[in-house]
């Protein structure tokens, strides 16, 4: 596992204007959300990401902080860090992801798109 | 820990470091930055021992550099022009290298040798430039130094190479807390490898800051005010502003949330925080200074 996520996963995009870290962290939150990280899995240690990814270790160490203070993962003193499960992480990012749900729903209603297009979309994402 | 304090060193009367202080916490990468003709290469031949300064003091892990030899055993660099034996091969520069490193690795040479994939019994001078470099970072891990310091490291390298030696150079970071010290004018490079940076120019260091604060005081707002007010309003302290159609472009020298709370109070249509590179941080600090890419037609 830890493999595939050196090797693929984890991609950083140079012409995206968000800092490494920010880059570090979505990727990662995005591998747990997507349970490719299932819970209790372990993480690439902080060592392995920066040889790997040719990135400062203290940048990773400030991605893996932030995604612990979110809930994301935990870390086991002299283990590494671990995927938390889904309920650990819920309640923040559940908010920000209605926020922008709400911000996108609102121009789509604006650019004409009924409401019954919009269920069928739900339905769609739901199957 | 690597302390300059005042350090000022003139040639002919000009003053190539007039005062420039700077502090590269142990274990961290510290990226010098600045125009051409700031004083980095200066400063750098004074951290290895090359120059002796006219005032103020050098010092790695508390001891002064001069002539100080058990102290630069520790202490690898690569200057910006590597200096080999006219004849020499990379071979007999690992000898010379060794002579000088007590814990210079074998070991490591050998593993190297698959990295970098060079005839080490070529001479040194029938390589190309990039070749060259190569070979100089070949021999510097080799030395296993507890501070690194690294002229323009990367120049003349295709982008696997530099991938390559970054990525071994954050291998010692994290596996051997190595300190080191790196400039170069590839600011995209540096976001990725830094954790500090320091900008120089005419002989002084400006600014020392960690990427982290750097990144978090400064902003990029995209704002578009509400009908009426087509100016940005004067109590903003921006350092830079642009215009197009009814977007603003302010810069500002504050936490994103801070900026965002300063600019809601004129009850915007649209307020949107971008972060900055370290390109335009640097770009936007030096402009202070009357250092910025002039408007000109030749």
């Amino acid at each position: 596992m830890v493999l595939i996520i050196r090797e693929r996963m984890i991609s950083l995009n140079y012409r995206d204007s968000r800092p490494i870290y920010e880059q570090i962290r979505d990727e990662l939150r995005k591998l747990i959300v997507s349970g490719a990280l299932a819970t209790d899995e372990k993480l690439p240690s902080v060592r392995a990401l920066a040889a790997q990814l040719a990135i400062n270790p203290n940048t990773i160490q400030r991605a893996y902080n932030e995604l612990e203070a979110e809930g994301y993962i935990y870390s086991v003193p002299g283990k590494g860090s671990f995927a938390a499960g889904n309920d650990a992480a819920g309640a923040r990012r559940r908010e920000e992801l209605l926020r922008q749900a709400r911000d996108l729903l609102r121009e789509l209603r604006y650019l004409g798109v009924s409401q019954e297009e919009l269920a069928a979309l739900l339905k769609e994402v739901d199957q | 820990m690597i302390e300059v304090r005042e350090l000022v060193k003139r040639f002919d009367g000009f003053a190539a470091l007039d005062g420039a202080s700077l502090s590269v916490p142990t274990g961290s990468v510290y990226g010098l930055v600045g125009p051409n003709g700031a004083g980095k290469s200066t400063l750098i031949r004074h951290l290895t021992g090359i120059y002796r300064q006219d005032e103020g003091t050098i010092s790695i892990a508390g001891e002064p550099v001069w002539e100080n030899s058990a102290l630069k055993a520790r202490v690898a660099a690569i200057p910006d022009d590597w200096y080999y034996f006219p004849q020499s091969s990379i071979r007999d520069m690992m000898r010379f290298y060794r002579s000088f490193y007590p814990a210079f690795n074998m070991e490591r040479y050998e593993k190297l040798k698959e990295v970098f994939q060079i005839d080490e019994k070529r001479p040194i001078r029938r390589l190309s430039k990039g070749m060259q470099k190569q070979a100089a970072f070949w021999l510097t891990l080799c030395c296993m130094p507890d501070y690194l310091v690294l002229d323009e490291p990367v120049d003349g390298l295709d982008p696997v190479m530099r991938r390559q030696v970054w990525s071994l150079v954050m291998g010692d970071v994290s596996e051997r807390g190595t300190t080191v010290l790196v400039s170069s004018h590839n600011l995209r490079e540096l976001e990725d490898v830094c954790d500090h940076v320091g900008i120089m120019d005419h002989g002084k260091v400006l600014l020392e800051r960690s990427l982290a604060q750097l990144q978090d005081n400064m902003v990029k707002l995209q704002v578009v005010f509400s009908d009426g007010v087509t100016e940005v309003p004067a109590e903003l302290p921006v350092l830079h502003a642009s215009k197009m159609g009814r977007i603003h472009t302010l810069i500002m020298r504050m936490s994103a949330r801070e900026a965002e709370e300063r600019v809601a109070a004129y009850s915007p249509l649209l307020v949107d925080a971008v972060p900055l590179t370290l390109e335009e941080i640097f770009i936007y600090e030096l402009g202070g200074v009357n250092y910025e890419v002039k408007d000109m037609v030749l």
